[in-house]
């Protein structure tokens, strides 16, 4: 949900800024159920692999498990107290919706360091994207990068500038747990706010979290 | 007999005894046709004396003229008119307007400064600012960098600039600026950096720095004297500040200085208050954190502090005390005295003695109000001036990775800077408010210069079992420490107020509306929606004999970051959450002055100084209006200035 006109602004740069995927899966103009054969030729030369739910549609419907920007959500392996895909990018594990210990730990940090800005619950501000929709565009690796990065959308429209955090280990000792709660609201795959139930905190989890705060 | 300190009074006294000048403010405050600085006077009381638009004619309102000031983030503030100019500013970039009143707003110049926009990352809310101050034929401005300007009131030439902070370690600037006597006198923004709060003074004749008086460390840079600084009627005593943290902490301890300045020229004091301890985890840093949270009153000559009262020793949940201070001569149970008003964060309404600094109200002026039972008032108490905090709403005693629930008010506070008025016509204060409470969850944070330092993660929702909106809008008795009425609003009330001798008062709503209501029974009296939602202080002035209110357009600040895509209850159970108003459902982003008139010409007694006469015929529709009887006193041609 886009909520400002800058915000729409920024949300479409995101999107031409992205290797494309959100462009060829389909997401603006999906064609409809009784299209001609030559549409849904065009289509599949856009998205190579066909896949058992359309890419793009409702990423909240039930099973849907790939975001518009081409991810399989599906929660793989853990390793170090954190969920991760088959392609060893960071997700997220809900259970009888118990959330695992990463989504609890990328709230609590997402409204410590990102809300202020970014609105509660990744909806986003009068001035600030709003963040569970821009992780279904962007993918991962983007999404550390601006993180540690900054972006800064100034112009006669913007005044928008994010800070680096990548000196902040506040944030940057966390940027996965961010990253998977992000998805999870993005995915509306628990409610808005405080997770209700959570996975307890692993000997890994805390291993390698003090490690980062402290080294 | 009531003794309001007026700009007008203040002016009178100092052209009788010319002892305490900055003779400009006091004269140019002192003209009710004008508004000089952001609070209207010194004392902070945001009155005019104007009375052509009264409770009676008000509901013949209509908008006169508008501006854009092309940016498009929270407008807080509002705009100045001396003489028959207008002095209008933006938020980042800190564009300023200087607009002709005397020929249809035409812009006579225009100052665009130069800012790295990398210091808006670190702004924690939006790119506010809360507007410009005139002083001795100059515009004051602090940009959001901390560089402040002066401008010649003319031509808009840069006279001098001087940089006031750093933002490279998070210092910036919100707030506008106190010019009194020969010096201009500016705060600081940064509490969620770990700045080391501070006011300092520049003379204003070259921009050099005059004093600096810090709000935490060593007596020396806190300009205190252990023993004629007093807190509660007994002297401070030497290193109150460092005995109250543990270790070097106060060097990132926050106690900056983002809010409102007053000014008593009798007592030559300054008051304003200082914000929240750094970092927002309470068990980072043990003690009483002085003097963070602390009303101030300092002499405006050295800088030296007369006295000090800390509101909430050892805060835990975030409620700087920075909003304004407003000083009025009132009657205090048969005996008149100096008061100063304070609504803090806190949900607490302070009445205090300005002279001595004697505590003689602390009340709730929000019934959910709950992290306190109370503050102790027995001066033989040795907890007297404290608050009790209440264990089940304590973050502190909960302790670090627990989320204490149901706190009111939010973070927010039960108000926040948006300004109060107060009328001496009613006695009564009219305070915007929140009506918001939170869950709040503190843990350890690391500190890095430039990064934000929070340490707690918060919820924040409408307070429970109410009127289910997230604001009031109050009328509020600092003598009896009661609430007279309350408005209920679906949005906290972020805009600052204005009351009239016209027996009006008018505030902005987040949804966008210019609200007027009745001065004593809170009636509503007239209501017309702005482009945008309204997060700007409502002024008045007149030009060419006639009245006008104005007030900026333009929605986002703290506001706009939990509100605008609604907010949740995460007590409400599952399932329940959702369920409130967004503010997108009710406005956009914008950044706009509105101007409102009555209808029909000046009345003619002003009109004939300062036009020629208007056309008979129009003057039917403003029959009813009874402005030719009750045209100000005062009334003469506007000065150019």
């Amino acid at each position: 949900m886009q909520i400002t006109g800058p915000l729409a602004l920024m949300a479409l740069g995101l999107v031409m800024a992205g290797p494309g995927l959100a462009q060829t899966s389909g997401t603006t103009e999906t064609p409809p159920a009784e299209a001609a054969p030559e549409a849904e030729a065009a289509a599949a030369d856009a998205v190579p692999p066909p896949t058992e739910t359309e890419p793009g549609a409702d990423v909240t419907a039930e099973g849907n498990h790939i975001l518009p920007n081409g991810m399989d959500i599906t929660a793989d392996y853990m390793e170090n107290g954190r969920w991760y895909n088959a392609e060893g990018i960071p997700t997220f594990k809900i259970d009888d919706d118990v959330v695992d210990y990463a989504v609890f730990s990328g709230y609590r940090r997402y409204h410590a360091e990102c809300h202020v800005c970014h609105g509660p619950d990744g909806e986003g501000s009068t001035y600030a994207p709003a963040l569970k929709d821009s992780v279904l565009k962007m993918d991962y690796y983007q999404f550390q990068e601006i993180v540690a990065s900054g972006k800064k959308e100034v112009n006669a429209a913007a005044n928008q500038v994010m800070p680096a955090f990548a000196t902040n280990k506040n944030v940057w000792c966390y940027v996965d747990d961010i990253y998977v709660y992000l998805l999870v609201r993005g995915t509306d795959s628990v409610a808005r706010g405080r997770p209700a139930k959570k996975a307890d905190k692993s000997p890994e989890f805390t291993a390698q979290e003090d490690a980062c705060m402290n080294g | 007999m009531k003794y309001l300190l007026t700009g007008a009074a203040a002016a009178i006294l100092l052209y009788g005894t010319a002892l305490f000048a900055n003779e400009s403010v006091l004269t140019e405050t002192g003209k009710p046709e004008q508004w000089a600085i952001q609070t209207g006077d010194y004392a902070n009381t945001r009155y005019s004396e104007l009375d052509q638009i009264n409770k009676d004619n008000v509901k013949d309102l209509r908008v006169a003229w508008t501006f854009s000031t092309g940016v498009l983030r929270g407008h807080e503030g509002g705009p100045l008119v001396i003489g028959d100019v207008m002095y209008v500013h933006s938020p980042f970039p800190n564009n300023v307007f200087a607009l002709d009143l005397a020929n249809d707003g035409k812009i006579l110049w225009t100052y665009k400064p130069q800012q790295d926009p990398e210091v808006i990352a670190v702004m924690c809310c939006d790119t506010v600012n809360r507007g410009l101050a005139y002083a001795d034929g100059m515009i004051l401005l602090h940009q959001a960098d901390t560089t402040l300007v002066a401008l010649d009131a003319k031509s808009g030439e840069v006279k001098w600039s001087v940089k006031t902070g750093d933002p490279a370690i998070g210092e910036t600037n919100t707030a506008t600026v106190l010019p009194v006597k020969d010096k201009v006198i500016v705060g600081v923004s940064g509490g969620e950096y770990g700045v080391r709060g501070r006011v300092t003074a520049y003379n204003l004749a070259d921009g050099s720095e005059a004093w600096k008086a810090y709000s935490t460390g060593p007596d020396a840079e806190m300009l205190v004297d252990p023993e004629n600084t007093m807190v509660l009627g007994k002297p401070i005593g030497a290193d109150s500040s460092i005995n109250s943290w543990e270790g070097d902490q106060w060097k990132i301890g926050g106690g900056t200085t983002w809010g409102w300045f007053s000014y008593d020229p009798e007592l030559n004091l300054m008051y304003y208050g200082t914000g929240n301890p750094s970092t927002w985890n309470p068990a980072q840093r043990p003690g009483d954190n002085k003097w963070s949270m602390t009303i101030m009153a300092r002499d405006v000559d050295t800088g030296m502090a007369k006295w000090f009262y800390q509101m909430t020793p050892h805060d835990e949940w975030d409620f700087d005390g920075v909003n304004e201070m407003i000083l009025t001569d009132q009657d205090f149970n048969g005996t008149p005295r100096k008061l100063l008003t304070h609504f803090d964060r806190n949900g607490l309404g302070y009445t205090l003695d300005r002279e001595s600094g004697e505590l003689l109200v602390a009340n709730k002026y929000d019934p959910a109000v709950n992290w306190t039972s109370g503050v102790d008032m027995d001066p033989a108490s040795e907890n007297y001036g404290r608050p009790a905090v209440v264990a089940e709403y304590s973050t502190e005693q909960n302790g670090e990775d627990t989320n204490s629930t149901g706190i009111c008010p939010a973070a927010l506070g039960s108000k926040d800077q948006q300004p109060a008025a107060f009328s001496p016509k009613t006695n009564l204060f009219y305070v915007p408010t929140n009506h918001v409470c939170m869950d709040y969850e503190p843990f350890r944070v690391a500190y890095t210069a430039g990064q934000p330092y929070v340490g707690a993660t918060l919820a924040m929702y409408p307070a429970p079992e109410s009127h289910g909106g997230m604001g009031n809008f109050i009328a509020w008795d600092n003598v009896a420490g009661e609430i007279k009425w309350s408005l209920p609003e679906q949005f906290s009330v972020w805009s600052g107020a204005l009351a009239t001798a016209g027996d009006v008062v008018f505030y902005g709503t987040l949804e966008g509306y210019l609200k007027a209501v009745d001065a004593n029974t809170g009636e509503e009296l007239y209501k017309f929606k702005t482009p945008s939602g309204i997060i700007g202080n409502v002024m008045t002035y007149t030009s060419g004999g006639k009245q006008y209110i104005g007030i900026l357009s333009g929605v986002g600040g703290w506001a706009g970051i939990g509100l605008a895509a609604g907010l949740t209850n995460p007590n409400d159970g599952l399932g329940a959450v959702g369920g409130y108003a967004a503010l997108s459902d009710y406005t956009e982003l914008g950044g706009q002055l509105t101007v409102f008139e009555l209808p029909g010409d000046a009345p003619a007694a002003d009109a004939a100084s300062a036009e020629p006469a208007a056309e008979p015929a129009a003057e039917a529709a403003a029959a009813e209006a009874p402005a030719e009887a009750e045209a100000p006193a005062e009334g003469e041609a506007p000065a150019s200035n």
